[in-house]
């Protein structure tokens, strides 16, 4: 698997999500060899995790299966999946990369039957749907996933459970001494496309997420809505799995906030606004209300906003939410600030609120690196005059998927550019 | 349109230059996590955000006869919460002392209790929990000041049955003599609100 052979006319693109995919395609398509390393058992990032994309309102899958098609038609591509970078050195043009695998337990003859996961009785947190369900620990990550194949929790290995799901497979596709392995690369340029976090929001203490179950993220909220999450796609109150009847959407939850997240993550507002369409589409009787300090919906995106501000169950409130603080018999949350337009003291009920988080991004945390200019929230800084390593899309800004999708198409060029150059 | 204010900015340059950390809402984004967490915010005339906003519109005589400015408790939540990092403490405190400079007399109950209380600190370095309030609740004659203890009576026995308040009269702090040349000192150099 890992006899890969590769020069410095190769390459690497760093993350599979949807930059990483687009540089590595354009790049390959333009004649130029590929490696493509994913830290998930999957390609298609946050993607994969999304329920819609804004403003088309279309579902991420068709996008990405178009992306996958295009790599399995292209020799030029090569990719791991459950690998990162564990060291890099050289410089530009000369790029020696050390590549760590961690241990799948599946092998390629896997024919997705299901049979281990049938057999295991052993249950995991799924990281999925961000920990809102459980899966059992020899699992597919998901339905659409690339590579179509099984992945075992390492909490397998030496157990009983481990050898019945070895056992159960009728194509020996299970390998429980499959070990940690590492392999170098050798290539001529990077493209850095490793992607976000989520905020984590329990650092706004005040908002009590992660002590109120009623106070989800707006990541969390794509799973619900999803058909393939924890809920089948319906929008229910985590606590007791209730209809929603009365939501409330907090804007900048952490995000342009000294204490926090200095900047705007500039997808978040979108991102609330679109998931208050589809829940009023689903619901029609459930009310929306959106707590904001600014809505930024850009050029053409503000059609959208004037859209769904038609919208007579769907109210608009310009503030900043002070404190919320949890009935604990209802689960209901009471929301308190001050209405900056009126000047009136906001005290209201809901009964699932959802955190409009900001973009963390995955920035190059390797040990011994070259050094990639950043900037002061940690986003690289593509500078002229420090080249070879270029990085695209959420890493470099926090931007929506179409705007990623150019970045990386740039970035394949950049990457081109330089090995061209020698 | 009702909304329509004519701007002076002459008030807010004023309070840039003079006021101790006026220049600090320049950073206000408006967002109103002040006013939404201040727990005196349903006995402020105009909540902190309010405040800086009345500013930028030049309204001078608004800000400083507001009862606001005054009644800050220096709980520090809004200091906490800034989304801009603004001390909106220090900036209502400023306020305050810049009021009183201009002559701008406080409403009496507060004025007399932040005499009261100055005065004690200066003479025991410690507050005496039942003097201060005998003494700021007289200070509207006999019948008001048996009014006032009657009210806060409950408030008065609980005090007393978590050992907050003593029956005996508080002793001085030690070294109470070098607490009031330091308390001197500081009064001399002005600080604490407008530049002399």
């Amino acid at each position: 698997m890992a006899d890969v052979q590769t020069t410095n006319q190769s390459i690497l693109v760093v993350g599979g999500g949807m930059s990483g995919i687009t540089a590595a395609l354009e790049a390959a398509e333009a004649g130029y060899d590929v490696v493509l390393v994913e830290k998930n058992p999957y390609l298609g990032g946050r993607v994969t995790q999304l329920y819609q994309y804004f403003p088309k309102l279309c579902p991420p899958n068709c996008g990405l299966e178009i992306n996958f098609r295009r790599m399995r038609q292209n020799p030029k591509i090569r990719f791991f999946t459950m690998a990162e970078v564990a060291g890099i050195s050289g410089q530009e043009g000369d790029y020696d990369v050390t590549i760590k695998l961690s241990p799948r337990y599946v092998n390629e003859k896997c024919t997705c039957c299901g049979k281990c996961a049938e057999v295991c009785e052993v249950e995991i947190d799924n990281p999925f749907n961000y920990g809102m369900d459980k899966i059992k620990a020899a699992y597919l990550p998901h339905e659409f996933a690339f590579p179509m194949r099984y992945v075992l929790d390492p909490c397998l290995v030496g157990t009983d459970e481990g050898k019945k799901c070895l056992e159960a497979c009728e194509y020996g596709a299970v390998d429980l001494d499959m070990e940690e392995a590492t392999f170098d690369l050798r290539v001529g340029a990077i493209v850095w496309a490793a992607g976000w976090d989520p905020y984590d929001a329990a650092k706004v203490d005040y908002y009590g997420y992660g002590e109120y179950e009623n106070v989800i993220t707006n990541v969390m909220m794509e799973r619900l809505a999803s058909p393939n999450g924890p809920t089948e796609g319906k929008i229910v109150r985590p606590s007791d799995g209730k209809e929603v009847k009365n939501i409330a959407f907090i804007q900048c939850a952490g995000s342009r906030d000294e204490n926090y997240l200095p900047y705007c993550s500039g997808i978040c507002c979108l991102a609330s606004l679109k998931q208050t369409t589809y829940v009023r589409e689903l619901y029609p009787d459930c009310d929306v209300t959106v707590f904001f300090i600014d809505i930024r919906a850009l050029d053409r995106l503000e059609d959208f906003y004037t859209k769904v501000q038609e919208d007579e169950k769907v109210t608009f409130i310009k503030s900043k939410i002070a404190n919320i603080t949890e009935d604990e018999d209802t689960g209901d949350l009471l929301l308190e600030g001050e209405n900056t337009r009126t000047g009136e003291q906001i005290l209201m009920n809901f009964d699932l609120v959802v955190l409009a988080t900001g973009m963390v991004p995955n920035g190059i945390q390797v040990d011994g690196a070259p050094e990639v200019p950043c900037d002061e929230y940690g986003f690289l800084v593509n500078d002229p005059e420090k080249t070879g390593i270029y990085g695209v899309g959420c890493v470099r800004r926090p931007t929506d998927v179409a705007s990623s999708v150019q970045d990386a198409t740039a970035g394949a060029l950049k990457a081109i550019q330089s090995i061209a150059r020698r | 349109m009702e909304n329509m204010v004519n701007y002076d900015p002459s008030f807010a340059e004023e309070v840039f230059r003079d006021v101790d950390a006026g220049d600090e809402i320049k950073m206000c984004m408006n967002c109103g996590v002040c006013a939404g967490s201040c727990p005196l915010r349903e006995h402020m005339d105009y909540p902190p955000r309010q405040i800086f906003g009345l500013i930028r519109a030049g309204k001078r005589e608004e800000v400083l006869s507001s009862k606001a400015i005054m009644l800050c408790t220096s709980c520090y939540t809004c200091v906490v919460k800034c989304p801009r990092n603004i001390p909106v403490m220090d900036v209502m405190h400023g306020l305050a002392h810049y009021a009183l400079k201009q002559g701008y007399v406080p409403r009496k109950d507060t004025a007399s209790f932040g005499k009261e209380f100055w005065k004690q600190v200066y003479r025991l370095g410690r507050i005496d929990e039942k003097d201060l309030p005998r003494r700021v609740f007289f200070s509207g004659g006999l019948v008001e000041g048996i009014k006032a203890m009657l009210n806060f009576m409950d408030i008065g026995l609980r005090l007393m049955l978590h050992h907050r308040m003593k029956l005996l009269p508080e002793r001085k702090i030690k070294g109470v003599k070098s607490l009031q040349k330091m308390l001197d000192k500081a009064e001399g150099l002005g600080k604490g609100g407008a530049a002399a």
